[in-house]
């Protein structure tokens, strides 16, 4: 410019002027932006060609006019007026706004209003600056939404993303990372560094490492540990981003916990397991028997060629106490392994556990409290009642023992719950509408994290060699699966241990129903509150009526009453006030004829020779007896 | 005396049945799987039949409708170990398809013994 201004000739410079102005005329008018000069009263008096075309007219029908003349009086009163008087103070104002034009419609703007002077000290006019910014606000709205739809997408997604420098300084996290790190403080992630959650932070920087070979790996399961130090298992993929010298830039990493899978993968193969040992066991069980026949068979030959309470013949006596307590493992194997059919009859659970709650209240040492809620319920299932009762003492007995030395609470609970919750919680497909969920949890000791999956085994036990024969659980897991139930266990070592016992609720109004008329009197002499309640459930269940006593006289009372005489006497050795013997007296002397089932305890002699001499019908039993063995016997006696 | 065929895989098992039975003086009769049993059925000799269910080579189930299929008037009685097809046990599954009377092992001989006299008992009365 300044080169030009040394031209001499004054109408080459005119010339010059004239031209230059003509250039400037040029960009003003071809200027994209709408440009206006507005005088004092708010009139054009120049605009530029962008402008006349947006308003479709000629230049010299705008200059003279006002701004309410071209964009109507109520939007200059309402939103351009405040903004002009607001520019002849001095300011430069700058704001956006939809207008109307002729010929672009209604689009968004940008406009600038900046003061002119003409004469000195004073503001005369101003310089309008409209620009279209409609195309560019749009696109910069739809980069907004697209960055709300992948927020969105990355914080609903139960992946955990984040993203952190080479060295692991956390940049970026997603809330589902925050969950998995269990961090509640959103802004102090960024304090963090990735590096930390791993158990090695070699690990991470082995995975780094192999991303700066490859750029992006799965590497599978790893253990993080979260904000409180507890592992979670996460399975774990990263991507490196390069800068342009190819210097690593920042790090992504998807963090998924797979603990819920995990633990259901475990749950699968511990089952499969169970089914593997239960039919290799059940196979084995079944050849026992067959040895336990011949030995129980041959002995009974050699008790027959033998004087009777001679020394031998004792000798074959103890052999034949041996197989019944073989017997009862094989019976024990084959309940687990669900090779023995259980007898069911439709039972209220709460009921049973009511009774076994109580059985245990009366036996519970000082030190350890009781705590259970059980309300009133249809928690209706299909069961033998005494096989029930046999789960429930036993893992109270079991927790019982483990908070022996220390005391604590032993907490049992029943609820019903819905169909979809079990689903999920078991993770199959389930027929039941219903379940009855019981829980049944300690603050014992508690177990290691390795034994839990083998307590269900057959002869897995933590007790001393010699105490019990580790059966317990396996038998429990195999009455529960043959009830179409599910059992599960979670253990803390020093905290304790929770069982639960998930149970299919029974819709099956109708199965028991007897005629009042036809149904079976029993009279059942017992002195144990409790088992002989859990056995009178289940006969009461089966149709059969009940009428219980505890002793002698009332048992002769009772026969010697033609409406109330009994279509059977069943007796329990427990019986404190009445004996074998005693029975066999009364049934002789007053001649009755009414069938009866003993009920012996295995270590309890009973002389079969005096019941055989005595002439009743009768059959023995040994305890503990299944609903189906009491119901073939009341059969074949009743036949 | 009446017949009795032993139907059992386990030899031990078997030969303590044939024993104690000949000790009443049965005439026992040996198969050592059901297909034996089956193909060497000797209806005229045989009034009842032990047999045990799960037996390689043709099962005891199948033991118990052939026989019953051959001789409608004989008595069946099934003993086992234990096993169980489907929701029922064998033992039971050979009672509804017309065992006479079942027992699972090990079970006492006097009380088989005691049955078997029975069963044939009422036969000869009937």
């Amino acid at each position: 410019m300044k080169k030009k201004l040394e031209l001499s000739d004054s109408y080459d410079y005119l010339r010059f002027l004239t031209k230059e102005k003509d250039i400037s005329d040029q960009i003003i008018n071809h200027s994209r932006s709408m440009i206006t000069i507005i005088n004092r009263d708010y009139i054009y008096e120049k605009a530029n060609l962008t402008f006349c075309n947006a308003h479709q007219i000629v230049l010299d029908t705008i200059l003279g006019k006002s701004l309410g003349d071209i964009w109507g009086h109520d939007t200059f009163q309402n939103a351009i007026k405040r903004n002009v008087d607001l520019c002849f103070t001095g300011k430069t104002v700058q704001y956006e706004a939809t207008f109307m034009t002729p010929k672009l419609g209604k689009r968004h703007f940008e406009v600038v209003f900046r003061p002119l002077s003409v004469e000195p000290g004073k503001i005369t006019h101003l310089l309008a600056e409209t620009f279209d910014i409609d195309d560019l606000k749009n696109s910069k709205q739809a980069v907004i939404q697209k960055e709300e739809e992948l927020r969105k997408f990355e914080s609903n997604l139960p992946i955990g993303f984040l993203r952190c420098d080479p060295s692991g300084k956390i940049l970026y996290a997603n809330k589902a990372f925050l969950m998995i790190a269990d961090c509640h403080d959103e802004s102090s992630v960024t304090e963090m560094n990735f590096k930390n959650f791993y158990n090695e932070e070699e690990l991470f920087e082995m995975q780094i490492d192999q991303l700066i070979g490859s750029h992006s790996k799965n590497f599978g399961r790893v253990n993080l540990k979260n904000s409180y130090g507890k592992e979670i298992p996460c399975r774990i993929s990263g991507f490196l981003a390069v800068n342009e010298s190819g210097i690593p830039a920042y790090v992504d990493f998807a963090v998924e916990d797979c603990s819920r899978e995990l633990m259901l993968e475990n749950r699968l193969l511990q089952a499969q397991k169970l089914e593997t040992i239960g039919s290799l066991a059940g196979g084995i069980a079944h050849d026992f028997n067959n040895i336990l026949a011949t030995i129980s068979g041959y002995s009974e030959m050699l008790q027959e060629d033998l004087p009777k309470e001679s020394e031998l013949s004792d000798k074959v006596g103890k052999i034949q106490l041996a197989v019944k307590k073989a017997q009862s493992i094989t019976n024990q194997i084959l309940t687990f392994s669900r090779h023995l059919e259980q007898e069911k009859v439709l039972i209220n659970v709460a009921e049973v556990l009511k009774e076994t709650i109580g059985f245990v209240r009366s036996s519970i040492p000082s030190n350890i409290s009781l705590k259970s809620r059980i309300p009133r319920m249809n928690a209706n299932v299909l069961a033998d009642p005494t096989q029930l009762f046999r789960v429930f003492l036993n893992l109270m007995t079991n927790a019982i023992q483990a908070m022996e030395e220390d005391g604590g609470t032993l907490s049992v609970n029943i609820e019903v719950v819905e169909k979809e919750f079990v689903q999920h919680e078991l993770n199959k497909d389930i027929l039941a509408d219903e379940y009855v969920l019981l829980t049944f949890k300690d603050t014992g000791e508690g177990m290691e994290p390795s034994l839990i999956g083998r307590i269900f085994e057959p002869f897995f036990t933590t007790r001393e060699v010699g105490k019990g024969t580790g059966l317990g659980l396996s038998v429990i897991h195999g009455i529960i699966t043959e009830m179409e139930g599910e059992i599960l266990v979670s253990s803390k070592k020093k905290e304790g241990s929770v069982f639960l016992i998930y149970l299919p609720v029974s819709k099956n109004y109708y199965h028991n129903k007897v005629k009042k008329s036809t149904r079976k009197k029993i009279l059942f002499i017992t002195g144990n509150k409790y088992e002989s309640r859990i056995l009178s459930l289940a006969l009461e269940s089966a149709g059969y009526e009940l009428i219980f006593i505890s002793d002698g006289e009332n048992f002769i009372r009772v026969m010697n009453n033609i409406r109330e005489r009994p279509d059977m006497v069943i007796y329990m050795s427990d019986s404190k006030q009445i004996n074998p013997d005693d029975l066999v007296e009364i049934f002789r002397n007053q001649k009755i004829l009414t069938p009866c089932i003993l009920i012996t305890d295995p270590n309890q002699e009973v002389s079969e020779e005096k019941l055989l001499n005595s002439g009743i019908i009768y059959q023995q039993l040994t305890m503990p007896v299944s609903l189906k063995e009491i119901r073939n016997a009341i059969q074949e006696l009743l036949r | 005396m009446a017949g009795v065929l032993i139907v059992e895989d386990d030899k031990e098992l078997r030969e303590m049945l044939k024993l104690s039975l000949l000790r009443r003086s049965f005439t026992v009769i040996e198969a050592e799987n059901g297909r034996d049993a089956i193909a060497h059925f000797k209806p005229l000799i045989t009034d009842l039949v032990v047999t045990d269910l799960i037996m390689p080579e043709e099962d005891g189930l199948k033991v118990v409708i052939k026989l019953r299929e051959l001789k409608p008037s004989i008595k069946i009685i099934a003993i086992s170990g234990g096993g169980k097809v489907g929701p029922g046990s064998y033992l039971n599954l050979a009672k509804a398809l017309g065992a006479d009377a079942i027992y699972s092992k090990p079970f006492s001989i006097n009380d088989l013994i005691a049955k078997i006299e029975q069963l044939l008992d009422n036969e000869q009365l009937g």
